[in-house]
């Protein structure tokens, strides 16, 4: 288990892992984004087209934060082709008001725990059928005393 | 607006059937039905299809083989819970007047589409950075353990229950008990899941014949059972996280089935709910109304969902005995609910039932709280 974060090998070429997902910065580090309601203030991630809440249909990219708490936690041994197994997923409580799925590396699989804080960063994750590098997420714990 | 009765139910054996495959299943399945039911093939004025992995035109190929091509058919999908939404169609179907009798069916040959975990759509994010459904469910026991104080020994009871209770149906996939110390020793998929605590890969098929009121008068179908209410919701998205422990979804469409059936949670006498996963059992049953929240596992080992206990609980076996043959599964609940409502569950029967309610549901998107949810009461 490494606890070193990837970096992406070429920012610039490279595109995300969903549409949509996040934005990189020309350094390799970036943002989630959601949306965000202007009328009633509900964010939301994956990024929507109308408010859930109150039916706006005009609503903001929002860049999420990159530190939260882990809401619950898994270890899975029996993964989809192309995930090596065991690796830690974990549900991530953002400030926004959003709950995120990931992967948790950088720490045994075993050692994550709920209410642990962890922070996310732009990682690569593999290419698509083009060949292009692929920027996902991960978490990793969090430095201590950063809030 | 009309009622709706069962008229006939039948399924194959539930398991692995590599010499077979889902068209011929689903004739098996559409015949026993038939059969069931003492009527003929031309009776039949309408088919629903349930399936999720079969392809193309999987409900015409099963009607070619049982001599009712011609006749107006809709493939459903509606992931885990296909077979119940094709009941729920077929219901619409007689209670707007359309059709007097249909055929819902339906059909899955797992193991020839399928090995290992089941994920979301690939197109989905969850999916892609790792999320297999039973992870989903994993980090949704993994909680309910924190939130409840419950243990990992008091959710193996639940696979417990249900794989004894499969031993006692023929049609069920797994035929042996299994004890505790075999689900906590079973290898782990995804923890604190292992694989005792997973529905197993499984082909198989199930039908049923709905009639309304006049038709099953004409074909002389007095004392036939009555689909009180058959009801079907999908998840919301909501604008701010919300306990995974509790599922307003199932809530939600149990409300629309108890007011449509005119009954209370207190009038159920057994229920075949969709445990997909064991913490799943817990979670539908505490969301439907029927046990408090939170405290499911302590009312298992109590014997209270067991054959006998105050609310049988999957004495099918579900999903985790009977097997999980996703288009079949939401049919085969009803084939259970009016067998043992007519009194013919053999050693599984539960004495006097009078209320059936099978729940189902399935499926996964991000940020959504789950994808599609049906309940249906059947009364005797």
């Amino acid at each position: 288990m490494t606890s070193a974060r990837q970096t992406l090998a070429s920012p610039s070429g490279a595109v995300p892992l969903r549409p949509g997902l996040l934005e990189v910065e020309p350094d390799g580090t970036g943002h989630l984004l959601g949306s965000r309601c202007p009328s009633c203030g509900a964010c939301f991630f994956p990024q929507r087209h109308v408010c859930s809440r109150c039916l706006t249909e005009e609503l903001e990219t929002a860049p999420l934060s990159q530190r939260g708490t882990v809401y619950t936690c898994t270890v899975i041994h029996q993964a989809a082709p192309g995930f090596e197994v065991p690796y830690a997923l974990g549900y991530v409580d953002l400030p926004e008001g959003v709950r995120v799925l990931g992967q948790i590396v950088g720490v045994e699989p075993e050692a994550v725990r709920i209410g642990m804080e962890v922070e996310l960063s732009l990682e690569p994750f593999g290419e698509d059928d083009q060949g292009r590098e692929l920027i996902g997420y991960r978490f990793h714990p969090a430095p201590e005393g950063q809030p | 607006m009309s009622d709706v009765y069962v008229i006939g139910v039948g399924m194959t054996p539930f398991g692995k059937h590599p010499e077979r495959n889902a068209t011929d299943l689903g004739a098996d399945a559409a015949l026993a039905a038939i059969h069931d039911a003492g009527i003929e093939p031309r009776q039949i004025e309408a088919a629903y299809c349930g399936h999720v992995f079969q392809g193309m035109a999987m409900g015409q190929r099963v009607l070619a083989h049982i001599g009712l091509a011609g006749i107006p058919l809709t493939n459903v999908e509606n992931v885990c819970s296909s077979g119940a939404v094709a009941i729920r169609e077929a219901s619409l179907a007689i209670r707007a007047g359309e059709h007097g009798v249909v055929l819902a069916f339906g059909t899955e040959h797992l193991t020839s589409r399928f090995r290992g975990a089941l994920t979301p759509d690939t197109d989905d994010i969850e999916a892609a950075v790792g999320l297999t459904m039973p992870g989903i469910y994993a980090l949704r026991a993994r909680r309910y353990f924190e939130d409840y104080g419950v243990s990992r020994e008091q959710l193996a009871l639940v696979p417990v229950k249900n794989k004894r209770n499969a031993a006692l149906n023929p049609f069920a996939q797994f035929q042996e008990p299994v004890t505790v110390e075999q689900v906590l020793e079973s290898r782990p998929i995804a923890e604190p899941l292992n694989l005792l605590d997973c529905s197993p890969v499984t082909d198989g098929a199930a039908a049923a014949i709905l009639a309304g009121a006049a038709a099953a008068r004409r074909l002389g179908k007095h004392g036939a059972i009555r689909l009180a209410a058959s009801t079907l919701r999908t998840g919301t998205v909501d604008p701010e996280p919300t306990p995974m422990t509790f599922e307003p979804l199932t809530e939600a469409t149990a409300q629309d089935a108890y007011e449509r059936a005119g009954i209370a949670p207190g009038d159920v006498s057994l229920a075949e709910v969709h445990d997909c996963f064991s913490i799943a059992e817990a979670l539908r049953v505490e969301g439907l109304g029927l046990f408090p929240v939170g405290e499911y596992l302590t009312a298992v080992e109590r014997g209270e969902a067991s054959i006998g206990g105050r609310l049988p609980v999957n004495p099918s076996g579900g999903l985790l005995g009977k097997g999980h043959p996703l288009g079949a599964t939401g049919v085969a609940q009803v084939v259970e609910l009016v067998r043992q409502l007519r009194g013919e569950a053999g050693e599984r029967q539960v004495e006097g039932a009078k209320v059936g309610l099978a729940h189902c549901r399935g499926g996964k998107a991000a940020g959504v709280e789950g994808a599609a949810c049906t309940v249906q009461v059947l009364v005797r």
